[in-house]
């Protein structure tokens, strides 16, 4: 792994004139997991020796950094490199682990007019030069806040899940994508996917998402309590082996790379002879 | 000893019929339609009062050409990969003479000359967005005062639209069944 991460490294080196891709993640609709996958997805990039920034552009309101252990990190915000308090490089905090990975963090303390979309462009267009990912994080809403998340980027993940409410946004959102013209491409990503209740029909299946709102599908994550805990530590859950939506995340995080994964069996989690097997490497796990 | 392997027979058998049965009407199911509704009338601006008049309209414009079922038409709108498709699904009873239409025509055309000539032109607000809407609506509104095309109260209880799923439209009756368990659920 280490290797990869070393090789990856000075190719990056190399091609002096890196152009990285800016993706936007959004969904519309609030609380569906935008944040966790921004945090999920750049952490999983990182980890394949990428080089990634993450934008907060939740001005306000914002909670990367939270979800990242970096909140006691913070010195300047995107608010203090847009008014030129300070530059650009100074206000990227690097992750605890991966020094592949940065976070530019939103001011706390300001409303989303505090930045223009042409700031945020210009921002994104200098990032481009050091890094190969930039990830933007989308506040809730089509307002203003969206906007600007959207005006540097080039792709976007929408976030949804199997849940009516949060479908329809994406169908507004996935409208607004469309009719923009610097975003090429648009991806699906569903979270909190339930198999054993879309086994038992009580809810909308990852099919049925996806034949609604005709988009291509990134990924498909599972709900997880792991999930919760991961953000009461502050780290993401892909750095977490054994877990089922970690390894969903990584996998996006390596289709988004170009990879071809297929996508994960959650239905095989549901089975008898998984739940056996889950007990067992929980009680091993304790041992430990 | 047999009667309860058959009695547990059935019991299995009645099972996973209950459970076949749940499909029809699951919280998914009822989810993909709702949703395929909402985001029918979200993507065309299209509302349930909409739509209900342009179902009026065209069975007002197309019976006078065949003879059709009104209750049983269907109108909604379909997704093709990225496109949309407006679908109607009409069963037909009975074709029209050649002679019947005519009349109904001429007829028609007769009521459109002399209200030409009565020419009571008002200036009307254009306040409505969809303005094709409106221009198609004037005209059916003339055809409205003809007796023999069209009766207002059957279209007007039938405001259930269901979007026909592809290979469906051949199966008549299955349709017909499903719509009524669609009304009952709601």
């Amino acid at each position: 792994m280490t290797a990869l991460v070393e090789e990856e490294k000075t190719v990056n080196k190399k091609g002096d004139i890196m152009s990285g891709r800016v993706i936007v993640i959004t969904s519309g609709k609030g609380g569906v997991g935008k944040t966790t996958t921004n945090a999920n997805i750049g952490t999983a990039l990182a980890r394949a020796g990428k080089k990634v920034v993450m934008i907060d552009t939740d001005l306000g309101l914002r909670n990367l950094d939270l979800l990242l252990g970096l909140e006691n990190r913070i010195v300047y915000t995107i608010v203090d490199v847009v008014e030129e308090r300070c530059k650009l490089k100074q206000a990227l905090v690097k992750d605890k682990k991966n020094p592949n990975l940065c976070l530019l963090a939103a001011a706390q303390t300001r409303d989303k007019t505090a930045v223009t979309e042409e700031q945020l462009k210009d921002i994104c267009e200098e990032l481009k030069k050091d890094f190969d990912f930039i990830l933007v994080d989308c506040p809730a809403g089509i307002e203003q806040g969206f906007q600007n998340a959207v005006a540097g980027a080039s792709e976007a993940i929408v976030v949804t899940t199997p849940e009516m409410s949060a479908v329809r946004d994406a169908d507004r959102i996935i409208g607004l994508l469309e009719a923009k013209e610097e975003i090429k491409s648009y991806k699906l990503l569903i979270n909190r996917v339930r198999p054993s209740m879309i086994k038992s029909n009580d809810m909308m299946s990852v099919e049925d998402v996806v034949e609604i709102l005709s988009a291509p599908l990134v990924g498909i994550i599972p709900e997880d309590t792991g999930i919760i805990t991961s953000t009461n530590k502050g780290e993401p859950i892909v750095n977490d082996e054994k877990s089922l939506a970690g390894q969903a995340y990584r996998n996006v995080a390596r289709r988004i790379i170009g990879e071809d994964v297929p996508f994960l069996n959650l239905e095989e989690d549901t089975s008898i002879m998984s739940k056996v097997k889950k007990f067992f490497t929980g009680l091993m796990g304790k041992e430990k | 000893m047999k009667d309860i392997f058959t009695d547990l027979y059935n019991k299995v058998l009645g099972f996973f019929r209950q459970t076949e049965k749940k499909e029809e009407e699951s919280a998914k199911a009822v989810a993909c339609n709702r949703l395929k509704f909402v985001l029918m009338q979200d993507r065309t601006n299209l509302t349930p009062e909409l739509m209900d008049r342009m179902r009026k309209e065209l069975i007002e414009l197309l019976s006078k050409y065949v003879e059709m079922d009104k209750e049983a038409l269907e109108l909604g709108f379909e997704q093709e990969g990225n496109q949309m498709a407006l679908m109607l699904s009409i069963p037909v009873l009975r074709a029209k003479d050649e002679a019947e239409i005519e009349a109904i025509l001429e007829k028609e055309d007769e009521e459109k000359a002399k209200k030409e000539e009565e020419n009571t032109t008002e200036p009307k607000d254009d306040t409505d967005e969809n303005n094709v809407d409106d221009s198609d609506a004037d005209e059916t509104s003339d055809s409205d005062e003809n007796p023999e095309t069209i009766s207002d109260d059957i279209i007007v209880e039938e405001v259930e639209i269901e979007i026909i799923p592809e290979e469906e439209e051949s199966a008549e009756p299955k349709e017909k069944k499903k719509n009524k368990a669609s009304k009952t659920s709601k």
